[in-house]
Protein backbone atom coordinates (compact mmCIF):
# COMPACT_ATOMS: atom_id res chain seq x y z
CA UNK A 1 0.00 0.00 0.00
CA UNK A 2 3.01 2.53 0.95
CA UNK A 3 3.97 1.73 -2.56
CA UNK A 4 0.54 2.55 -4.23
CA UNK A 5 0.67 5.95 -2.34
CA UNK A 6 4.23 7.00 -3.35
CA UNK A 7 3.08 6.23 -6.96
CA UNK A 8 0.08 8.31 -6.82
CA UNK A 9 2.20 10.97 -5.10
CA UNK A 10 4.19 11.06 -7.75
CA UNK A 11 1.80 11.66 -10.38
CA UNK A 12 0.13 14.46 -8.40
CA UNK A 13 -2.65 12.84 -6.26
CA UNK A 14 -3.13 13.70 -2.64
CA UNK A 15 -2.70 10.61 -0.75
CA UNK A 16 -3.26 9.56 3.33
CA UNK A 17 -2.79 6.00 4.69
CA UNK A 18 -4.79 5.29 7.60
CA UNK A 19 -2.53 1.84 8.83
CA UNK A 20 -1.49 0.10 12.33
CA UNK A 21 2.24 -0.82 11.12
CA UNK A 22 4.27 2.36 12.00
CA UNK A 23 7.80 0.63 11.49
CA UNK A 24 6.75 -0.77 8.12
CA UNK A 25 4.96 2.68 6.84
CA UNK A 26 7.41 4.76 7.94
CA UNK A 27 10.60 2.40 6.74
CA UNK A 28 9.31 2.91 3.05
CA UNK A 29 8.49 6.16 3.11
CA UNK A 30 5.14 7.96 2.29
CA UNK A 31 4.20 11.42 2.02
CA UNK A 32 1.25 11.36 4.97
CA UNK A 33 0.10 9.05 7.41
CA UNK A 34 -2.19 7.74 9.96
CA UNK A 35 -1.13 5.73 12.78
CA UNK A 36 -3.73 3.98 14.69
CA UNK A 37 -1.67 1.76 17.62
CA UNK A 38 -4.24 -0.75 17.16
CA UNK A 39 -3.91 -4.18 16.13
CA UNK A 40 -3.43 -5.44 12.46
CA UNK A 41 -6.67 -4.98 10.88
CA UNK A 42 -8.12 -2.19 13.12
CA UNK A 43 -6.91 0.90 10.81
CA UNK A 44 -10.57 2.52 10.21
CA UNK A 45 -11.21 2.71 14.31
CA UNK A 46 -13.02 0.10 16.74
CA UNK A 47 -14.92 -2.51 15.79
CA UNK A 48 -19.10 -1.66 16.17
CA UNK A 49 -18.05 1.75 17.50
CA UNK A 50 -19.01 4.41 15.16
CA UNK A 51 -17.82 7.88 17.31
CA UNK A 52 -13.57 6.34 17.47
CA UNK A 53 -14.38 5.06 13.59
CA UNK A 54 -15.16 8.52 12.56
CA UNK A 55 -12.55 10.44 14.71
CA UNK A 56 -9.68 8.24 13.18
CA UNK A 57 -11.43 9.28 9.62
CA UNK A 58 -11.60 12.79 10.62
CA UNK A 59 -7.87 12.76 11.49
CA UNK A 60 -6.72 10.79 8.44
CA UNK A 61 -8.90 13.92 6.60
CA UNK A 62 -6.48 16.55 8.81
CA UNK A 63 -3.54 14.93 7.61
CA UNK A 64 -4.21 14.79 4.09
CA UNK A 65 -5.23 18.77 4.06
CA UNK A 66 -2.65 19.74 6.26
CA UNK A 67 0.54 18.06 6.53
CA UNK A 68 3.18 20.41 5.62
CA UNK A 69 5.69 17.83 3.94
CA UNK A 70 6.30 14.61 3.32
CA UNK A 71 6.83 11.61 5.98
CA UNK A 72 4.47 13.31 8.03
CA UNK A 73 3.19 10.74 10.45
CA UNK A 74 0.09 11.65 13.22
CA UNK A 75 -0.85 8.98 15.97
CA UNK A 76 -4.05 8.76 16.62
CA UNK A 77 -4.90 9.39 20.55
CA UNK A 78 -7.43 6.92 20.69
CA UNK A 79 -6.04 3.58 22.97
CA UNK A 80 -6.69 -0.39 21.87
CA UNK A 81 -7.16 -1.17 25.87
CA UNK A 82 -5.49 0.41 28.65
CA UNK A 83 -3.82 -2.80 29.75
CA UNK A 84 -0.82 -2.64 26.60
CA UNK A 85 0.16 -6.21 26.92
CA UNK A 86 -2.02 -7.05 23.25
CA UNK A 87 1.28 -5.71 21.94
CA UNK A 88 3.23 -8.67 22.72
CA UNK A 89 1.44 -11.72 21.42
CA UNK A 90 1.29 -10.86 17.69
CA UNK A 91 4.27 -13.17 16.26
CA UNK A 92 6.29 -13.29 19.38
CA UNK A 93 8.47 -16.24 19.28
CA UNK A 94 8.82 -15.90 23.31
CA UNK A 95 5.47 -16.73 23.64
CA UNK A 96 5.71 -19.85 21.63
CA UNK A 97 6.58 -23.45 22.10
CA UNK A 98 9.01 -25.24 20.00
CA UNK A 99 6.05 -27.73 18.90
CA UNK A 100 3.97 -24.36 18.49
CA UNK A 101 6.95 -22.98 16.02
CA UNK A 102 7.32 -26.46 14.17
CA UNK A 103 3.57 -26.58 13.78
CA UNK A 104 3.33 -23.15 12.47
CA UNK A 105 6.14 -24.04 10.05
CA UNK A 106 3.74 -26.35 8.46
CA UNK A 107 0.90 -23.78 8.28
CA UNK A 108 3.01 -21.72 6.44
CA UNK A 109 4.27 -24.41 4.13
CA UNK A 110 0.35 -24.89 2.74
CA UNK A 111 0.00 -21.34 3.00
CA UNK A 112 2.66 -20.35 0.56
CA UNK A 113 1.50 -23.32 -1.60
CA UNK A 114 -2.05 -22.36 -2.08
CA UNK A 115 -0.71 -18.27 -2.54
CA UNK A 116 1.69 -19.85 -5.40
CA UNK A 117 -1.22 -22.06 -6.97
CA UNK A 118 -3.45 -19.37 -6.99
CA UNK A 119 -0.77 -17.01 -8.27
CA UNK A 120 -0.22 -18.89 -11.35
CA UNK A 121 -3.78 -19.49 -11.97
CA UNK A 122 -4.23 -15.65 -12.24
CA UNK A 123 -1.62 -14.73 -14.23
CA UNK B 1 17.01 13.28 42.75
CA UNK B 2 18.48 10.09 41.55
CA UNK B 3 16.86 9.34 38.09
CA UNK B 4 15.10 6.12 39.52
CA UNK B 5 13.70 8.41 42.35
CA UNK B 6 12.15 10.08 39.84
CA UNK B 7 10.58 7.72 38.06
CA UNK B 8 8.69 5.83 41.22
CA UNK B 9 7.32 9.65 41.28
CA UNK B 10 6.06 9.72 37.64
CA UNK B 11 3.89 6.91 35.86
CA UNK B 12 5.76 5.95 33.29
CA UNK B 13 4.18 3.95 30.41
CA UNK B 14 4.76 0.17 30.29
CA UNK B 15 8.46 -0.55 28.25
CA UNK B 16 6.61 -2.24 26.12
CA UNK B 17 3.62 0.33 25.78
CA UNK B 18 5.44 0.96 22.40
CA UNK B 19 4.40 0.64 18.46
CA UNK B 20 4.76 -2.83 17.77
CA UNK B 21 8.38 -3.42 15.91
CA UNK B 22 6.85 -5.91 13.23
CA UNK B 23 9.99 -5.67 11.02
CA UNK B 24 12.11 -7.06 13.94
CA UNK B 25 9.11 -9.51 15.20
CA UNK B 26 8.42 -10.68 11.67
CA UNK B 27 12.20 -11.27 10.97
CA UNK B 28 12.72 -13.52 14.01
CA UNK B 29 9.10 -15.41 13.40
CA UNK B 30 10.41 -16.65 10.16
CA UNK B 31 13.96 -17.28 10.82
CA UNK B 32 12.70 -19.36 13.29
CA UNK B 33 10.13 -20.76 11.15
CA UNK B 34 13.37 -21.57 8.77
CA UNK B 35 12.67 -18.63 6.12
CA UNK B 36 14.62 -16.72 3.73
CA UNK B 37 14.30 -12.55 5.76
CA UNK B 38 11.84 -10.76 3.67
CA UNK B 39 13.54 -7.10 2.34
CA UNK B 40 10.72 -4.26 3.34
CA UNK B 41 10.82 -1.69 0.65
CA UNK B 42 12.56 1.38 1.58
CA UNK B 43 13.61 4.52 -0.09
CA UNK B 44 15.46 8.12 1.07
CA UNK B 45 12.96 10.14 -0.90
CA UNK B 46 9.77 10.22 -0.57
CA UNK B 47 7.33 12.30 -3.38
CA UNK B 48 4.95 14.91 -1.68
CA UNK B 49 1.79 16.29 -3.96
CA UNK B 50 0.16 19.05 -1.92
CA UNK B 51 -3.64 19.18 -1.81
CA UNK B 52 -4.53 21.07 -5.29
CA UNK B 53 -8.28 22.08 -4.27
CA UNK B 54 -9.52 22.59 -0.63
CA UNK B 55 -10.73 19.24 0.73
CA UNK B 56 -14.32 20.32 0.99
CA UNK B 57 -14.45 20.40 -2.97
CA UNK B 58 -11.93 17.45 -3.60
CA UNK B 59 -13.15 14.15 -5.01
CA UNK B 60 -11.72 11.30 -2.96
CA UNK B 61 -11.49 7.51 -3.78
CA UNK B 62 -10.89 4.62 -0.88
CA UNK B 63 -7.94 2.32 -1.90
CA UNK B 64 -8.25 -1.14 0.54
CA UNK B 65 -6.14 -4.49 0.52
CA UNK B 66 -9.57 -6.13 1.38
CA UNK B 67 -10.88 -8.82 -0.81
CA UNK B 68 -14.07 -9.31 -2.59
CA UNK B 69 -15.89 -12.45 -1.29
CA UNK B 70 -15.27 -15.80 -3.20
CA UNK B 71 -17.55 -18.48 -2.76
CA UNK B 72 -16.16 -21.99 -2.78
CA UNK B 73 -12.79 -20.19 -1.68
CA UNK B 74 -12.67 -21.21 1.85
CA UNK B 75 -13.77 -19.62 4.91
CA UNK B 76 -13.56 -16.20 5.26
CA UNK B 77 -15.80 -15.52 8.06
CA UNK B 78 -14.11 -13.28 10.95
CA UNK B 79 -12.20 -15.06 12.79
CA UNK B 80 -10.79 -17.61 9.90
CA UNK B 81 -7.53 -18.72 9.68
CA UNK B 82 -5.05 -17.19 7.18
CA UNK B 83 -6.83 -18.21 3.88
CA UNK B 84 -4.36 -17.79 0.92
CA UNK B 85 -7.05 -19.37 -1.25
CA UNK B 86 -9.22 -15.94 -0.83
CA UNK B 87 -6.23 -14.14 -1.85
CA UNK B 88 -6.68 -11.74 -5.25
CA UNK B 89 -3.71 -11.18 -7.62
CA UNK B 90 -5.13 -8.10 -9.94
CA UNK B 91 -6.84 -4.76 -8.82
CA UNK B 92 -10.44 -4.51 -8.60
CA UNK B 93 -12.85 -2.05 -8.30
CA UNK B 94 -16.76 -1.44 -7.28
CA UNK B 95 -19.00 0.91 -7.40
CA UNK B 96 -19.25 3.19 -3.95
CA UNK B 97 -22.31 3.03 -4.29
CA UNK B 98 -22.87 0.05 -3.42
CA UNK B 99 -21.95 -1.96 -0.02
CA UNK B 100 -19.23 -4.38 -1.22
CA UNK B 101 -18.86 -7.35 0.88
CA UNK B 102 -15.41 -7.18 0.88
CA UNK B 103 -13.23 -9.75 3.91
CA UNK B 104 -9.67 -10.18 4.94
CA UNK B 105 -8.90 -13.61 5.52
CA UNK B 106 -6.51 -13.10 2.90
CA UNK B 107 -4.02 -11.12 4.85
CA UNK B 108 -2.16 -11.46 8.21
CA UNK B 109 -3.49 -9.57 10.51
CA UNK B 110 -3.54 -9.59 14.17
CA UNK B 111 -6.50 -13.11 14.69
CA UNK B 112 -6.07 -12.80 18.37
CA UNK B 113 -6.97 -9.72 18.96
CA UNK B 114 -8.50 -8.73 15.97
CA UNK B 115 -12.25 -9.87 15.43
CA UNK B 116 -12.92 -8.98 11.92
CA UNK B 117 -16.39 -8.80 12.57
CA UNK B 118 -16.84 -4.94 11.54
CA UNK B 119 -16.04 -4.19 8.11
CA UNK B 120 -15.72 -0.66 9.15
CA UNK B 121 -12.77 -1.74 10.87
CA UNK B 122 -10.51 -1.96 7.73
CA UNK B 123 -12.88 -0.52 5.39
CA UNK B 124 -14.16 3.00 6.46
CA UNK B 125 -16.25 3.41 3.34
CA UNK B 126 -19.25 3.40 5.44
CA UNK B 127 -17.35 6.64 7.19
CA UNK B 128 -16.56 8.18 4.08
CA UNK B 129 -19.93 8.42 2.75
CA UNK B 130 -21.05 10.15 6.13
CA UNK B 131 -18.03 13.17 5.30
CA UNK B 132 -19.21 13.29 1.74
CA UNK B 133 -22.87 13.96 2.91
CA UNK B 134 -21.48 16.22 5.82
CA UNK B 135 -19.15 18.14 3.24
CA UNK B 136 -16.33 16.84 4.74
CA UNK B 137 -14.98 16.13 1.57
CA UNK B 138 -16.13 17.28 -1.83
CA UNK B 139 -17.30 13.87 -2.99
CA UNK B 140 -16.24 10.46 -3.17
CA UNK B 141 -14.80 8.88 -6.39
CA UNK B 142 -17.27 6.49 -8.54
CA UNK B 143 -15.79 3.35 -7.97
CA UNK B 144 -13.23 1.97 -4.58
CA UNK B 145 -10.39 0.27 -5.75
CA UNK B 146 -8.76 -2.68 -4.84
CA UNK B 147 -4.93 -3.52 -4.17
CA UNK B 148 -3.54 -7.10 -4.02
CA UNK B 149 -1.31 -8.07 -1.57
CA UNK B 150 1.60 -10.63 -1.45
CA UNK B 151 3.21 -9.64 -4.30
CA UNK B 152 7.06 -8.96 -5.22
CA UNK B 153 8.11 -5.21 -5.39
CA UNK B 154 8.07 -5.24 -8.55
CA UNK B 155 4.59 -6.41 -9.39
CA UNK B 156 3.67 -4.11 -6.95
CA UNK B 157 4.78 -0.89 -8.78
CA UNK B 158 5.39 -1.70 -11.88
CA UNK B 159 1.68 -3.70 -12.77
CA UNK B 160 -0.91 -2.64 -9.76
CA UNK B 161 0.55 0.85 -8.82
CA UNK B 162 0.02 2.13 -12.58
CA UNK B 163 -2.95 0.38 -12.55
CA UNK B 164 -4.60 2.13 -9.93
CA UNK B 165 -3.40 5.18 -10.98
CA UNK B 166 -5.05 5.21 -14.00
CA UNK B 167 -7.93 4.18 -12.44
CA UNK B 168 -7.90 7.21 -10.33
CA UNK B 169 -6.98 9.34 -13.13
CA UNK B 170 -9.81 8.11 -15.07
CA UNK B 171 -12.17 8.76 -12.13
CA UNK B 172 -11.18 11.90 -11.49
CA UNK B 173 -10.29 11.97 -7.95
CA UNK B 174 -7.86 14.62 -6.11
CA UNK B 175 -6.96 12.32 -3.31
CA UNK B 176 -7.15 8.88 -2.21
CA UNK B 177 -7.47 7.39 1.26
CA UNK B 178 -5.49 4.24 1.52
CA UNK B 179 -6.94 1.80 4.18
CA UNK B 180 -4.27 -1.22 4.66
CA UNK B 181 -4.81 -4.17 6.56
Amino acid sequence: MSLVARHLEAHGISTVIMGCAKDIVEYCGVPRFLFSDFPLGNSGGRPFDVASQRETLELALRVLESAPAARTTVQSPLRWTDDASWKLDYNNLSKLSPEQIAERRREFEVVKAVAKDKREATA
Amino acid sequence: MSPAAVETRIAFAAEHDTPIPYMQRTRDYYQALGFAPYRWAHFADVPFAPLRTPLARARVALITTAAPFQPGAGDQGPGAAYNAGAKFYKTFSVPTDAEPDLRISHVGYDRRHTSAEDINTYFPLARLKEAAAARRIGALGPRVHGAPTNRSHRATVETDAADLLARCQEDGVDAVVLAPT
